[in-house]
């Protein structure tokens, strides 16, 4: 150890709490295409639900006044936002179950930095998932209509939504010590969730009950957003969300945030590997 | 005069009914190796937690070179690396990439964290798989690593918790000359163990501890006296020819016998002189044997004689111990 004499430069405050989240985002970046089944997460599944909604249950579905195509991927692509939360969920169980995490806890680092490391490297993946998906869609033909404005309030409100699931799924994966334990809850709750959310089926024809849950499901209001700012004449109706979906997106984003990023921040000092 | 590196007073905690250290008390001056001695569950990995600020005491004190571990946690974290029992790397980096991280993550540019990184991996012998993925190197392997992890910017005061539990013999040896040179270099150890040989070989002082009490404290020679020292042990291949060796043995050596399990005791201060001369005692008579060993004192005989139980470790542990 002779050879590096000088001493470290300390960082500290801000300046010290961006350097250490970049750092530590860069150890999470790093980590995916080293961990191919997370990869996979985020990208072939949500093209397995298009070609199979696409072409295989498409045909017997129809949606007045819409072709099916313009119909599906909105919805697809506000499901691979709501599946950030199992991505996530996973990413951080895994975490968290591992000594590195107390490494950097028993380092001169800035604590919150290392679960900002971690938010904003799954954003980052989950950015990846959301562009494979409109990437895919549009090679299949589908065809936005996006106003400037439209763009805008669509990339503002999907960014936030991408902080809000990430930091919701953060706080599982604390939570749920096992990363198949929050694969396998996360399945149970967020797949009914999306399904009843209208990504596939217009709520207004389900069942009395799933259009009850629907008509409440944060997801739905997802759904609606990009539906409604990418198809021009489209308005989603039923009840007061799905009637101002980006509000209640807006809402729902900044109420998410509001009760998972406290809480898991405080789960997170108290948290310990194994 | 300095403060102690590591002191605690009435250290105490708990996990709901289960007290895992109580009323804890250790004093470590700069520049000596301390060795927590004990079985599983004995409460040296709660203790070196809470020394590196990642538990918090429910009663008593602990101080790191003066520093309340945690009223002045930041300070503490400058002084202390604590390198765990379980690895405490990223596995989906390389050993080369965690090393220059968590020099980075010291406040190293990222040349100097290079820097830093080479040198530690010549040193702990980390060459040969520097560029390969933690999650694919071996326990061992990981193990120098991930000491390396902790060496990074020489820490005051190095925690290393069971350094060696798990390592094959090589692994084991760097991991112990390693130690060795770094008290040389004047940085005060704490180090949690099993093995009482491994306590003997690197420690200055030793504490005994079980069930989250010290039962004992000395130098590893003090512990040893009141230990008892080795032995060689005779099995008898069966119960006359036991009653043969007894007399046979007790004609030349001062022997204690244990009739079911066949085995005649001589104590041994001498080793391998001994060893050979017993044996050929026994050669002489003729008389049917299963085994001649030199037992050493175990961590199981430690607490049989200290605390008047034996250590709780499991089966396995204890075999290592005593080979």
């Amino acid at each position: 150890m002779s050879t590096v004499a000088t001493q470290p430069h300390t960082y500290s405050g801000p300046l010290g709490f961006v350097r250490d989240t970049l750092l530590l985002t860069g150890r999470s970046l790093r980590a995916i295409p080293r961990v191919p089944e997370r990869l996979l997460d985020v990208t072939i599944q949500p093209i397995i639900f298009i070609l199979l909604f696409l072409y295989v249950f498409g045909s017997a579905i129809h949606v007045p006044g819409i072709s099916y195509k313009d119909y599906l991927f909105p919805g697809i692509i506000a499901q691979t936002l709501a599946f950030g939360v199992i991505g996530a969920g996973t990413a951080t169980s895994a975490d968290m179950a591992e000594g590195v995490i107390d490494r950097f806890r028993s380092m001169p680092i800035s604590r919150l930095s290392i679960i900002t490391g971690e938010v904003v490297g799954q954003v980052c993946e989950q950015v990846l998932g959301v562009a494979i998906t409109v990437g895919f869609g549009l090679a299949l033909g589908w065809s936005p209509h996006l106003t400037v404005v439209h763009g805008l309030e669509l990339a503002g409100l999907m960014t936030l939504g991408l902080f809000a699931f990430t930091w919701c799924g953060i706080l599982f994966g604390m939570l749920v010590r096992s990363p198949d334990a929050v694969q396998g809850m996360g399945f149970i709750i967020i797949l009914p969730l999306s399904f009843i959310a209208g990504v596939f089926v217009p709520i207004a024809g389900m069942d009395a009950i799933p259009r009850a849950i629907a008509h409440w499901d944060p997801i739905s209001a997802l759904v609606a957003t990009v539906r409604s700012l990418t198809t021009p004449g489209y308005h989603s109706a039923g009840s007061w969300q799905l009637d101002h979906p980006e509000l209640a997106m807006l809402i729902w984003c900044l109420l998410l945030m509001a009760i998972c990023v406290p809480l898991a921040l405080r789960r997170f000092n108290r948290t310990l590997a194994a | 005069m300095a403060a102690s590196a590591i002191s605690t007073k009435g250290l105490t905690k708990r996990f709901g009914d289960f007290v895992a250290v109580e009323n804890l008390d250790l004093e470590v001056e700069a520049g000596t190796v301390v060795a927590l001695l004990g079985p599983n569950g004995a409460g040296k990995t709660t203790t070196v937690r809470i020394l590196a600020t990642l538990l918090r005491p429910d009663g008593g004190t602990a101080q790191i070179a003066g520093h309340d571990v945690v009223r002045e946690a930041a300070q503490v974290r400058a002084l202390i690396s604590l390198t765990g029992q379980f690895a405490a790397l990223d596995k989906n980096l390389t050993a080369r990439e965690n090393l220059v991280l968590m020099a980075r993550l010291r406040g190293r540019a990222r040349r100097e964290a290079q820097l830093i990184a080479d040198e530690l991996i010549a040193r702990l012998d980390v060459l040969d798989f520097r560029d390969r993925l933690v999650k694919n190197l071996s326990g061992g392997e990981r193990r120098r690593v991930d000491l390396a992890a902790g060496l990074i910017d020489r820490p005051q005061v190095l925690v290393l918790d069971e350094p060696t539990t798990g390592l094959d013999p090589r692994s084991r040896q760097v991991v112990w000359t390693t130690i060795r040179e770094l008290v040389g270099d004047g940085v005060t150890l704490l180090l949690t163990t099993q093995y009482l040989e491994e306590a003997d070989a690197l420690a200055d002082h030793v504490v005994l501890i079980d069930h989250g009490r010290s039962v004992a404290s000395g130098t590893p020679a003090q512990l040893k006296a009141q230990v008892g020292q080795q032995r060689i042990d005779v099995i008898a291949a069966d119960s006359s020819a036991f009653d043969a060796l007894v007399s046979v043995m007790a004609e030349r050596f001062d022997v204690t016998s244990r009739p079911e399990q066949r085995t005649v005791s001589v104590p041994a201060p001498g080793e391998a002189g001994d060893l050979a001369r017993v044996a050929g005692v026994v050669e002489a008579s003729r008389i049917h044997v299963d085994e001649i060993a030199l037992r050493r004192p175990t961590l199981d005989d430690a607490f049989l004689a200290l605390t008047g139980h034996a250590a709780d470790a499991p089966e396995d542990e204890r075999e290592l111990t005593a080979a």
